[in-house]
């Protein structure tokens, strides 16, 4: 028999899983040590930002001018000497300086690997072959050694050597997404923003990173199994390509290429953003019943029994879709979008009809939810000051991820890593210092 | 499948990696039972990806209609199927079991005993309230159980009950729709469901995460995700921005407003995406454009000087003419050849027919014993020693019954019989979607029973 708890369920699991009551509890990836290597590529940091959520101790590896991603950062804006895009994703690492290119500098990083289990690098394939530090060349040194590479095109396959660097917006457009997003034609007013649009972040970069933390577990899970480490081989514009819902499928099946049709959808509908009062607002209510309970929302019952909107497949037809988008908006212009929200949540129906509004960044940041939940972190950086980032955002009753720190001036921990990695001294390592090697 | 690692091949791995040599190597998930409650695409994207890893998904839907994204479909419905919906169930057992039936309830529990993680993407708390199979419950009859439950908001805290959720409401609330479209224009709902997949993906991972503290542990637990949080940690420098300054990130069409120059531009026969924000890229751009003398220029002579608000659009007025009176090939190709990125935008015609893609498993050809011929996004991570795969695409409602309830759970004939008159097992009702298709003789089921 089930037992019948004493406390509601939404208070157990806040108790179980708040962030606040994240310090005290175990890591998941307590004792894994990961190099990150990735060089004017934010995309490498996220997975290493993940990995580092988790409890793993991370090592960025920079060259001894700092890495170029360190300037990635909106309209030149540096905060305490380091741009916001490389800011956010320093997260927990430990900063150390390595110059690559020397053969000193290789033969330090070859000792340097054997403690790795986890070594993240976004080079064009071939970079690191020419310094005699690809991963083919140093598997030997470490047989349980996993890598995670990031590039564009992968590699191996026919394009695997195109020698460009990884950046985010070749890889939004590679991905397939850029060609369906954007506005409509609209061949009655046509206008300069009808083309394929990207998304506004960093997507493909982000969905990169995420994808090989994903591959990375997967072998570390392996390892435990059979003691192997293995090269995990991500390329960004794949994976946000397997985000694309039915985009290959639909080809294969009907020869239908993926257009663009702004904000409309070719599978639901109404499943848009509309304008209100206040803005814009989204607002769904696909299947038949939705449909009929909005439409008794709107106290427009009969759009529902209208010939030209009663069924699914009628309204996701781009066309009708348009036409019922002027009945939508009709309605949704009388009021702002809270009061949309409040009508819809007085309405006694049960069939889903969702809407809220479509908030601007700043009105995201000023929601107490965010905050509440941890989704919104204000963390206080020794040597950064008060910078409010993203959380991770898995709430976990065992093991929850955090954020310890924010950032650290490039070759900042070089004497504890060095030290204690290889036992390299003061002296040595003011030598090196002094030859340019960190 | 590595020996070609031992020797450099110029960076790559050719040889090594083929689809061919790919299917006799192990899976990294193998041995990982997961049984997965969800409908369209946030939950049960999660359970399809550890699939495609090895792990055996075990897919409860409500017969006998199932998933409602097996009616999410453009157009036509496939072979009676769903493109809506095969992609996001690929290598699972499909079955019908109806929860709300205190039968389905014992039967989900006995599952649940056998399995090691339970995935589900019902409102905050349904799972308990309703079907009295919340984590409170299961963990009763399996301790060390990890248990994903993803939702728009969360379980808990102020938008966690009362607020339904979809992926284009966490893209409206998350601020990720108000920064992607131009500006002065109205925003765009970014036209797949960019929330959920990428939600998938990352609530996927914290499951990897979790299954690897239990090995260490012997210990589960409990993991509340929200793909709207999701999406704002995916919004780079967005709230770094935002809070520093006081002020919104404003959208900005198809220029990276933290990098310069990069932007997609248009061709003389399309779209293309150019970067080249460092200098030694930037230098090589300009020998193409043919206009050298401007990485000299003061305004764009360094990383620093590019991104100064006015100069980042000066040049990107530059580039951008320069692009328009090019073809999209040359404009790849001088990047090649000079030293910056440049890439054309791609449709789902250019993956389907790109021999790149289809040698690297991305776009995966495969024969289902259902539908067929089938192609589809394959696994994303190229692991060498353990990589994913597709095997099979996703199944009529109940497909999989016999199977998991006579073999895996080893209920005798009698008990199913019953459960079946009962109506807490079932399978497909008869409608596109839930069946299969009209001339399909039974391939690719596990085990048949006399009398179906």
């Amino acid at each position: 028999m089930t037992t019948t708890p004493d406390t509601t369920w939404e208070n157990w699991a806040q108790t179980a899983t708040d962030p606040l009551n994240a310090m005290g509890k175990p890591e998941a990836l307590d004792g894994v040590v990961v190099m990150d290597l990735s060089r004017g590529n934010i995309g490498g940091m996220v997975c290493s930002s993940i990995l580092s959520e988790f409890g793993a101790e991370v090592i960025r590896l920079e060259s001894p001018e700092g890495d170029p991603a360190r300037g990635f950062t909106p309209y030149g804006q540096m905060h305490e000497g380091v741009g916001l895009g490389y800011l956010v994703e320093a997260r927990n690492k430990h900063h150390i300086t390595l110059r690559l290119e020397s053969s000193e500098g290789q033969s330090i990083f070859r000792r340097l690997v054997r403690h790795a289990d986890i070594v993240i690098e976004t080079f064009a394939p071939g970079v690191l072959d020419s310094w005699g530090l690809a991963y083919a060349q140093l598997r030997q040194l470490n047989p349980r050694l996993i890598w995670a590479a990031q590039s564009t095109y992968g590699h191996f396959g026919p394009r695997a050597s195109t020698p460009i660097a990884d950046y985010d917006i070749t890889d939004q457009a590679l991905s397939g997404l850029t060609y369906f997003n954007g506005e409509r034609v609209d061949p009655e007013q046509p206008h300069p923003c009808q083309v394929p649009t990207k998304a506004g972040s960093w997507l493909a970069w982000y969905v990169g990173g995420v994808w090989s933390a994903f591959g990375v577990l997967a072998a570390l899970l392996f390892r435990n199994a059979s003691g192997e480490g293995q090269l995990v081989d991500v390329s960004p514009p794949e994976g946000l390509a397997r985000f694309l819902d039915f985009n290959l499928t639909w080809y294969h099946a009907a020869g239908q290429i993926r257009e663009r049709i702004g904000s409309l959808d070719a599978t639901v509908f109404p499943y848009t953003f509309v304008r209100c009062k206040d803005g814009y607002t989204f607002l769904a209510g696909f299947s038949d019943t939705s449909f009929a309970r909005l439409a008794h929302i709107m106290g427009r019952p009969e759009l529902a029994v209208d010939p030209r909107f009663d069924s699914v497949a009628k309204r996701t037809t781009l066309e009708t879709a348009a036409e019922l988008m002027v009945e939508l908006e009709a309605w949704t212009a009388r009021f702002t979008a809270e009061e949309i929200l409040n009508q819809v949540q007085r309405d006694p129906g049960t069939a889903p009809v969702v809407t809220g509004r479509v908030n601007t960044p700043l009105e995201t940041f000023q929601e107490e939810n965010w905050w509440v939940r941890g989704a919104l972190q204000r963390v206080d950086d020794p040597m950064y000051g008060e910078v409010v980032v993203q959380g991770p955002p898995w709430k976990m009753s065992e093991t929850p991820p955090r954020i310890k720190w924010l950032c650290r001036p490039v070759g900042h921990d070089n004497e504890r890593i060095y030290l204690q990695y290889l036992g390299l001294g003061t002296s040595q390592l003011h030598d090196l210092r002094a030859r340019g090697i960190i | 499948m590595l020996s070609e690692l031992s020797k450099p091949a110029n960076g790559t791995v050719d040889q090594g990696f083929t689809m061919q040599c790919l299917l006799d190597q192990p899976e990294p998930l193998r041995g990982v039972r997961v049984v997965e409650l969800g409908t369209l695409v946030l939950g049960p994207a999660a359970a399809s990806f550890l699939a495609e890893f090895g792990a055996e998904v075990v897919k409860v839907e409500l017969p006998p209609a199932g998933d409602t994204m097996r009616y999410i479909t453009p157009g036509e419905f496939w072979q009676e199927g769903s493109l809506g919906f095969l992609p996001v169930n690929h290598n699972k057992l499909h079955v019908g079991l109806d929860v709300h039936r205190v039968e389905g309830q014992t039967v989900f529990k006995q599952l649940v005993a056998r399995a090691d993680v339970v995935i589900e993407n019902l409102k905050a708390g349904a799972m308990e309230r309703k079907f009295g199979l919340g984590y409170r419950q299961l963990r009763e009859v399996n301790p060390s159980l990890i248990y994903l439950a993803n939702t728009g908001f969360g379980q808990w805290g102020p938008f966690s009950s009362g607020r339904a959720s979809y992926d284009a409401l966490a893209q409206a609330a998350s601020g990720f729709a108000a920064i992607s479209h131009f500006p002065g224009r109205p925003p765009l709902k970014t036209n797949t469901f960019i929330g959920d997949w990428t939600g998938a993906c990352l609530s996927a991972t914290a499951v990897l995460m979790a299954l690897f503290y239990r090995q260490r542990t012997g210990r589960g637990q409990f993991i509340d995700y929200a793909q709207s949080e999701g999406l704002i940690r995916l919004l780079d420098w967005t709230w770094a921005f935002v809070g520093i300054n006081g002020r919104d990130r404003a959208p900005a069409g198809n220029q990276d407003v933290a990098m310069s120059p990069a932007a997609i531009f248009l061709s003389r026969d399309g779209s293309v995406a150019v970067a080249a924000p460092l200098d030694p890229e930037f230098r090589a751009l300009c020998r193409a454009m043919g206009q050298p003398e401007l990485a000299d220029d003061v305004r764009f002579c360094n990383q620093e000087a590019r991104l100064v608000e006015e100069n980042l659009a000066s040049l990107h007025e530059i580039v951008g003419g320069w692009v328009a009176s090019r073809m999209t090939d040359e404009v790849v190709q001088a990047g090649q050849d000079c030293g910056f990125a440049a890439a054309r935008v791609m449709c789902s015609r250019d993956h389907y027919l790109d021999e790149h893609l289809q040698a690297r498993g991305a776009v995966w050809r495969f024969e289902d014993p259902v539908y067929g011929d089938a192609v589809e996004y394959g696994p994303v991570p190229k692991m060498s020693a353990s990589p994913g795969r597709l095997r099979w695409t996703a199944r009529p409602v109940g497909f999989d019954n016999d199977y998991v309830f006579g073999t895996l759970l080893g209920l005798d004939a009698r008990r199913i019989s019953q459960l079946e008159a009962d109506g807490a097992i079932r399978t497909w009702g008869d409608r596109p979607g839930a069946r299969p298709p009209s001339g399909w003789r039974g391939e690719g089921m596990l085990l048949k029973r006399s009398g179906r």
